[in-house]
Order: C-alpha cells, then structure tokens, then sequence
C-alpha cells in the first residue's frame, strides 16, 4: 500500500475532480491505485471511501447554493440502485476488458454530446428574480443563481431519465463504480436539467450509492482503515474545495470541465482494457 | 414553465446543511485521528470514520423523508422511503 503522503493529495485531486463534475471520482482513483501497485480489491473500498467523503464535503456548499435538487436526486437514484444489483449479481457474464471498453464509448460519446452543445437551455428568467435558489416542493423543477439572475429549469423526458438510470445503476453494478460519469449527463443532456445542478445532484447521489458500497467492504473486511483514512482527509478537503469550485463555475465552463473529464475517463478505460 | 406559489422556507434546508458541516467536521477528526494515533485508539477513530461515511446519506435521506411527510410531499417521503428500502436490499444481497 502507498505511504499516506501519496493517498492523501490522490484522494484530493480525484474527489476535488469528482465534486467539481459530479462524476464520483473513484473511476481515477482506483486506476491509479492499481498502476501504484495496489491490489485492485483493496483499491475498490478506497475509491468508495473517497466517493462518500467527496460527496459529504460537498454537500452543505451545494445544498446552501440551492444546486442540489434532492427530489430528483432520491427519485433517479431508486432505478440507479436497483439496476446496479442486478448488476452486481449477473457481473461475471460480462468480460471486464469489454466492459471497459464499452464505458470508454459511452464517457467519451457523453462529453461529444456535452462539448459540441451550443449555448445554454436554461436561461435566466426575472420572472423568477424573487425565488430563493433551490427545488420546488412536490415538482421536479426548481431555480438557481447564476450571478445575480435566476434561471428556472425543470426536469424533462422523466421516464427516459428514469430507464436511462436503470442502465447507469447496471453499468455501476457490473463495474463497481459509483457512475456519476454516466448520471450527470444523462440529466443534463436527455433531462435538461442544468449542468451545475446535474453535477451537485449527482455528487449527493453517489454519495448514497458508495455509503451502501462501503457498508458492504466493511462487513467483508475489506476496509483498511489506516490507508481509508489518508484518502479520506485528502477527500474531504478535495470535495470541499470542488464544491467551491464548482459554484463559481459558468454553466458553459461547468460543460467543457466536464466533458474534458470524461474524455481523459474514457481514454483512461479503453487504454487500461487489454 | 409556471413556478408554484413561493413559499418563503422553499430551498432553504438550514437545519440539513448545519448537520451535514457536523458530520462532515466529525469525519474530519475521525479520519485525522485514524491516521495518526497508534493502536486501539486510531482503529477506534477508523471504525467511527467507516460509520459517519455510511450513515451520513441514510441520515440526510431520513431527514428528507420526515421534512417532506411534513410539508405534505408524500409522493416524495414514499420515494425516500422506497430508496432506503432499495439500499437495505442492496447491503444484505
């Protein structure tokens, strides 16, 4: 195992990374884990551990900016957990270096479609200039401050989102990742909603999914809490800083910081797939 | 796009965010104490590290599911509700 010196920044860039794109984080820090020499399961509970951390930093920064819309958040996050069972549970019909390879398409096909948008679907409204930042109550839309304006948005094509979670949450099952390179842009690109909201959406959700990961790791035993924790202070200042980050981010740098992410993802995928 | 009425407590979650920098300060110490102290006492701090990161999304979804029956959003308290149920089966499969 790395000495903590060298977990400790891994975990802050990878969660700084995944907190400012909504993309988890531990599909980078579990790779290089592995190229550092680490056994891959014991790098698969670090990577959760930095996810869950990442996610928590972030958390209260994106919750009081008004950019995490939680209903949405809880409502896509159902199919993505019952998909990635199922996932986990038929993970040995699918080769590992196909499926890599396959998430490679999908991460560098998602930042095509992110990257070659024009201008933003979401605009500034001062119909809304009076409305607080944050979710609608019982709906799917809601608003947020971009400067000093406010740009409603409300959630589209819900059932796409809703089946398109399904194959994200199988994705997560099969490779055991959280697969936040897969949810933010399926709510940003088929769902509509806006990136920065998709991104903090996300960060809560991966979050759930890798605290349910975790709890698995530590009933089997395989938690190195010594190695866990230098990765974790590192996650907790990255996922804080990526918050901040994030915040003051225009939506259209949001769309290429992401997209550039999810080309180095893929790249990284289809080099690392033999 | 029509907005419904604004409720002037509509996005703000003060008492979540003040809880969540709780959590998040609680697994600082823990993770800090992990790493540095020696013996019992450091793989005490990790256990209680191990334990903010599961329950700390547990905690806020069930924070939400009371927030929302509150205010009359059962559609989404039955959502929560239906997640946490999801991430039980998920833990024991």
């Amino acid at each position: 195992m790395p000495a903590a010196w060298i977990l400790l920044p891994l975990g802050l860039g990878t969660a700084l990374v995944g907190s400012v794109g909504g993309l988890g984080g531990a599909i980078l820090l579990v790779p290089l884990l592995v190229v550092l020499g680490v056994d891959p399961r014991l790098a698969a509970p670090l990577g959760i551990m930095s996810v869950a951390a990442g996610s928590l930093a972030a958390a209260p920064r994106q919750l009081g900016d008004g950019l995490v819309h939680q209903r949405l958040g809880v409502l896509l996050e159902i199919p993505a957990s019952a998909g990635a069972i199922v996932g986990a549970l038929v993970g040995n019909v699918i080769d590992a270096d196909v499926l890599a390879r396959l998430l490679g398409i999908v991460a560098i096909g998602a930042a095509f479609a992110g990257a070659t948008r024009k201008g933003m679907r979401n605009l500034p409204s001062p119909t809304f200039g009076a409305e607080p930042a944050g979710e609608w109550p019982g709906t799917l839309g809601g608003s947020y401050h971009l400067g000093d304006e406010v740009v409603p948005y409300s959630a589209r094509r819900v059932p796409a989102g809703l089946g398109a979670m399904i194959g994200a949450g199988i994705i997560s099952g099969l490779a055991g990742i959280g697969g936040g390179f897969v949810k933010t842009p399926v709510m940003s690109e088929l769902m509509h909603v806006p990136v920065k909201v998709a991104a903090a959406t996300t960060t809560f959700t991966v979050g759930i999914t890798a605290a349910a990961g975790l709890a698995v790791f530590s009933s089997q035993g395989r938690v190195d809490t010594h190695a866990g924790a230098a990765v974790v202070v590192g996650s907790l200042a990255g996922g804080l800083l990526g918050a901040r980050v994030q915040s003051r981010l225009h939506p259209q740098a949001a769309r290429w910081v992401i997209s550039g992410l999810l080309v180095g993802i893929g790249v990284l995928l289809l080099v690392t797939a033999r | 796009m029509t907005a419904p009425v604004p409720s002037p407590l509509a996005g703000r979650q003060r008492r979540l965010v003040v809880a969540l920098q709780v959590v998040f300060a609680v697994a600082v110490a823990a993770s800090i104490g992990a790493l540095v102290l020696p013996g019992r006492a450091g793989d005490v701090a990790g256990g209680v590290m191990v334990a903010v990161l599961v329950g700390a999304p547990a905690l806020r979804i069930g924070w939400l599911v009371q927030r929302w029956l509150r205010r009359g959003d059962r559609r989404f308290a039955a959502a929560a509700i239906a997640l946490l149920g999801v991430l039980v089966v998920a833990v024991v499969t």
